[in-house]
């Protein structure tokens, strides 16, 4: 599955180097053996019970990490290395260094079962990272990131899983915590898109303490979507790079500053629009037939009015109206206007309105561009 | 003809003067069939930048876009808005045709970003236009290889690139494929082809775009509500 032993050891040891991790790996026919063998640093792979015996003989006991007053017992009697241990009797070591120890010798020498737990991995997500020194430059934090980075994008591999939020915690020391959450549009998975999106996030902040340490954590992860129909016609391709452009934009842009666009029920034009598409559209479309225009002026803009038509440079034409548009009495937002719809001396359309009420007055509140 | 020159003018990186050029990718319809017919490949060209420079703003520059825009959100494509120089008004634009919900609207508010922001928004290949409002932000003083980096950046996504600008911006040299300059005409939109890929445009087309009134028919003065005494009159428009 992993393309045999040799390209398996080497993707572990590609990946603890990628998370910075120091690692003595050992291979051998029983888990224990293959902890002593680690422990004693010598680089054992030994595939079959054999092998894996011949490479014990030689390990020394400090390796084996036994609790102090049996580990002196065992010195005590001039013995250094398993091999020694192995060359007498097995039942006089049971009695005087106890029944455990040559339960455990037996389990690393294969003699009997050793069954292990399987490792189930945490449900959530939390690694953190001391810095080698304190950071002023929120970009130089992007490296230590990435180790983190990696793994979680391990952590979600393991669990099939994506996340839509990360939090991430920049620690200044004295309790003093910058809180900097990411959020997707759409769930990922994948390093690379949670490290662009982390980038740029990073460009905006402004440190107000060096940071001394890291943090990234995950609540929940969900499962991720299947995409076979991509396979077809692109469609899932397109809307993974669309999400990926709109986390860009969110992250350096800030999240406001990239809206959707949806109609809310509400008959003043200022509220009729919402930027937030998952928002209710409500029963209120466009009301048919009367002109409204792409873009609204916000706040509308008050107009001169001479020799009773409305001025801006120069008079304007009225060329449809007027539209009484009366609403929000309700809620302090009263609102009674006729609007019309004009063009100027350059050709320019407008969707003006007038105050019905004294004293007036004439203001522009869109184009029809 | 001389065969060698024949085979020279076959290959797909030559164009004759007198020809349209092809262009890579099949061109967006506009909605306006003269106006197609006046376009190489027969529409809005899609990997390319396209200039719109109107003499203002509110002539009709965006109408003359929505039927394509339309087009595009109905296949559930998204078109991106950068820079908007408005609040986008929803009734209207749903009105217009164009599904709100295949929208986004990015404000940036520092040129740089909107720069950026445009760059990205080209290069992504799940736009399938993208609007840019640039011009204003810069105060006018755009950098000079921003058309440039638009223009390549519309070939790696290979959707509509569409840049409002103001017609003054016309003298300026540009590496938009399709420059078309803008003017108001009463009910209708004049539209002059100032660079295409293919012979100069001999004259300006009068468009007929979605416009909300009728023209010139002016409102009636009795339809005025009078206040603060001023005089009755008997027409508003001249």
């Amino acid at each position: 599955m992993f393309g045999g032993l040799p390209a398996l050891l080497r993707r572990v040891r590609e990946d603890l180097a990628a998370m910075a991790i120091t690692a003595q790996l050992a291979v051998a026919a029983t888990p224990l053996a293959a902890l002593w063998l680690a422990r004693s640093a010598a680089d054992a792979l030994c595939t079959d019970l054999p092998a894996t015996r011949a490479a014990l003989a030689a390990v020394p006991l400090t390796a084996l990490q036994l609790p102090p007053p049996l580990a002196r017992r065992i010195e005590g009697c001039g013995l250094r290395r398993i091999g020694d241990l192995l060359a007498l009797p097995r039942a006089s070591l049971g009695l005087r260094l106890g029944k455990p120890f040559v339960i455990d010798l037996a389990r690393a020498l294969g003699e009997i079962a050793d069954p292990q737990a399987y490792f189930v991995f945490p449900e959530r997500f939390e690694q953190g990272l001391e810095l080698p020194a304190p950071v002023d430059a929120a970009p130089v934090l992007l490296f230590a990131a990435r180790r983190l980075i990696a793994a979680l994008a391990g952590w979600l591999a393991a669990r099939n899983g994506a996340v839509r939020e990360i939090e991430c915690l920049i620690d200044h020391g004295h309790g003093l915590i910058t809180a900097m959450p990411l959020a997707f549009s759409a769930p990922v998975h994948s390093a690379e898109r949670i490290e662009r999106v982390f980038r740029q996030r990073l460009d905006r902040l402004v440190l107000t303490a060096p940071a001394l340490a890291l943090r990234l954590r995950v609540q929940e992860a969900q499962p991720r979507e299947e995409r076979s129909h991509a396979l077809f016609d692109g469609g899932g391709q397109r809307h993974e790079a669309l999400a990926d452009l709109m986390d860009r934009l969110g992250a350096r842009l800030g999240p406001r500053a990239v809206q959707g666009l949806a109609c809310h029920a509400d008959h003043r034009p200022e509220l009729a629009s919402r930027a937030d598409p998952e928002a209710p559209a409500g029963k209120l479309p466009a009301p048919a037939g009367l002109p409204r225009p792409l873009w609204l002026v916000d706040p509308p803009e008050a107009l001169r009015e001479a020799r009773g038509r409305p001025q801006r440079e120069g008079p304007l034409t009225l060329l449809a109206g007027p539209e009484r548009i009366e609403s929000g009495w309700w809620d302090g937002g009263d609102a009674r206007r006729d609007y019309f719809v004009a063009i100027d001396g350059a050709g320019r359309w407008l969707w003006l309105f007038r105050d019905p009420r004294p004293p007036g007055g004439w203001y522009l509140h869109g184009w029809f561009a | 003809m001389n065969p060698a020159l024949t085979q020279v003018l076959e290959r797909s990186d030559i164009r004759r003067g007198d020809a349209f050029g092809m262009a890579p990718l099949p061109a967006l319809a506009t909605g306006f069939p003269r106006l197609d017919a006046q376009l190489p490949g027969g529409g809005w060209p899609r990997g390319a930048l396209t200039e719109l420079l109107a003499e203002h703003g509110g002539i009709g520059e965006l109408g003359l876009l929505l039927p394509a825009l339309a087009a595009l959100t109905a296949a559930g494509r998204t078109v991106v808005l950068i820079a908007p120089p408005h609040c986008a008004h929803a009734p209207a634009w749903a009105a217009a045709g164009i599904r709100l919900d295949c929208l986004r609207l990015v404000f940036p508010r520092q040129p740089r970003d909107a720069l950026w922001a445009g760059v990205e928004s080209l290069r992504c290949g799940g736009v399938a236009a993208t609007l840019l409002w640039l011009d204003d932000l810069f105060r006018r003083q755009l950098p000079a290889n921003s058309l440039r980096r638009l223009h390549l950046a519309a070939g790696e996504g290979g959707g509509g690139a569409f840049f409002f600008r103001p017609a003054q911006c016309a003298a300026g040299a540009s590496a938009a494929s399709l420059r078309l300059h803008l003017q108001a005409a009463g009910r209708q939109l004049r539209v002059n082809i100032l660079k295409r890929r293919g012979p100069p445009a001999r004259q300006a087309l009068l468009l007929d775009i979605a416009r909300p009134a009728h023209f010139p028919h002016a409102v009636a003065g009795a339809a005025l509500p009078d206040t603060n005494g001023s005089r009755r009159r008997s027409r508003v428009a001249a």
